[in-house]
């Protein structure tokens, strides 16, 4: 996650102390209220509540809605919607779609920057990131990066964009000022999502054909780790000092110690676990479950399943979708 | 000679890659039956991952590693193609198993990277059989052929699941 993880309410005060004050613009909201659910199958986004795990808006989208990423204010979010073969901007709080803007030809993966407003698209098909001002529902410039681009992610400094290129198995390091590839890393078999810690200073990599994650140092530009996980591993959240990965086949979370690099904990989830989010404070980990059409929770503390919403047909959830 | 060379090469390099992408949109079936049979009866008859007898479109099966994780087994159908699956999990506790295709012609059933779970359970002294599958259509790139859509991919699959069960059903209720 590219939020700050702390516990409690000391924690969260302490992140939004540290977030406000001394670094603005570096981290997301210190406290999140809603997740925002892309349904593939139903061609919809799911509005959850998460102090009650209640689905309180199911909004029609179309174009097969996969990727999401939140604007850094919270109030829009954009949705990769890979048969459309467009993005889709939605008014969160009026639950209203503002427009939608023709992005390649698959897009997918999909990451908001920080503080630049621009977002991040990624295209299965065409091998490239288009980074698209979507206040101006304008592609404003292109990126070949490697072989099928999955999932993006951001430095919290905003600096840096990160490519999982899944048919590469290799990640790349874009400059965000030129809008150029500056490295590439490599790592597992198809790295499919990608996530970047809090301090901006480690990505992982969910290496779906290899069932193992990738740890990255990102300024050395190496990868410093593999740790195995279960099959067919999708995404990462962070919290805690560890990393949760879900594992589509095996239907569990894999729950690692992102010090030692030593398995925690593996927990049975629904079927085909996809999209992974941890809140600010790293109490909680919410994750969709695509086969069984309900979003998880996950407590950190006692590492059980505590809560489950039901949302729309096939919840993907590819992204950072809390806020 | 050199030039018609680089020239190749640029236009392979220009060819975007579809050795292992799939279409954009994962697709699900579920099928189910119900039984008049205990759980555990059903069970014996299809929980052995090295036993498809009970399905009426596989003439015969050839298998290696038993229930084990990573177990194989290669199907061959009564229309003459062939389906080569691994087993994921076997769980006679849950009463379930679940395994992926490694290796199909599409012509013989358009999908894609196919996963899915048989299992089942009691249901008041009957039973419920459930056969789940997630899959991707035949075809890789945008804009498939209609043999190879994602219709079609779920038409196959539903077909196969469907036939399986009904005549599960009907062999268990017959005392067989």
């Amino acid at each position: 996650m590219q939020r700050c993880f702390h516990t409690g309410i000391a924690g969260i005060l302490a992140a939004a102390f540290w977030c406000a004050a001394v670094v603005p613009g570096l981290c997301g909201p210190a406290v999140v209220t809603e997740a925002l659910v892309t349904n593939q199958t139903g061609d919809s986004l799911s509005v959850v509540s998460l102090h009650d795990m209640k689905a309180v808006a199911e909004i029609a989208i179309g174009g097969k809605p996969a990727g999401i990423a939140i604007s850094p204010d919270g109030s829009r979010a954009y949705l990769s919607a890979p048969e459309g073969k467009d993005v889709v901007v939605v008014d969160v709080a009026a639950r209203k779609i503002l427009r939608r803007i023709k992005v390649g030809e698959a897009p997918l993966g999909i990451a908001a920057h920080p503080s630049n407003g621009r977002i991040y698209v990624a295209d299965w098909y065409t091998h490239k990131i288009s980074v698209v001002d979507p206040a101006a529902g304008e592609v404003v410039a292109e990126i070949p990066v490697g072989d099928s681009p999955s999932g993006l992610a951001v430095t919290p400094d905003g600096k840096l964009l990160l490519s999982a290129d899944r048919d590469s198995d290799a990640v790349s390091i874009i400059d965000t000022l030129r809008n150029e590839r500056i490295g590439t890393v490599k790592v597992g078999a198809r790295p499919f999502g990608i996530t970047i810690d809090a301090t901006g200073a480690r990505a992982y990599t969910a290496n779906v054909a290899s069932d193992d994650i990738t740890i990255i140092d990102i300024a050395a530009g190496k990868a410093i780790g593999t740790v195995k996980v279960g099959h067919r591993p999708y995404a990462i959240a962070l919290a805690g000092g560890r990393a949760y990965v879900t594992n589509q086949y095996a239907s569990t979370v894999s729950v690692i110690d992102t010090g030692s690099l030593e398995t925690v904990a593996i927990l049975d989830v629904g079927d085909h676990p996809e999209g992974i989010a941890a809140d600010p404070a790293g109490a909680n980990i919410y994750v969709a479950c695509w086969f069984d059409n309900v979003l998880m929770r996950i407590d950190t503390s006692r590492l059980a399943v505590d809560g489950e919403a039901a949302v729309g047909d096939g919840p993907r959830a590819f992204g950072l979708f809390l806020r | 000679m050199l030039r018609t060379l680089v020239f190749g090469v640029a236009a392979l390099a220009l060819l975007p890659s579809f050795a292992s992408a799939h279409g954009p949109t994962r697709q699900k079936v579920t099928e189910k039956v119900e039984i008049n049979a205990p759980a555990d009866k059903v069970w014996a008859v299809i929980g052995n991952f090295q036993d498809m007898s009970w399905h009426p479109a596989v003439a015969k099966l050839e298998g290696n590693g038993g229930n084990d994780a990573n177990a194989t087994r290669t199907l061959t159908l009564t229309s003459g193609g062939t389906i080569d699956e691994k087993l994921l999990q076997n769980d006679s506790t849950k009463m379930l198993y679940k395994y992926e295709i490694s290796k199909v012609d599409p012509k013989v059933l358009p999908v894609n990277n196919y996963s899915s779970t048989l299992s089942v359970k009691d249901d008041g002294g009957k039973s419920v059989v459930e056969w789940k599958g997630a899959f991707y259509r035949g075809y890789m790139n945008n804009d498939p052929p209609p043999e190879l859509n994602d219709e079609a991919a779920i038409k196959a699959v539903s077909g196969v699941y469907r036939a399986g069960l009904d005549a599960l059903k009907t062999k268990l209720e017959a005392g067989g």
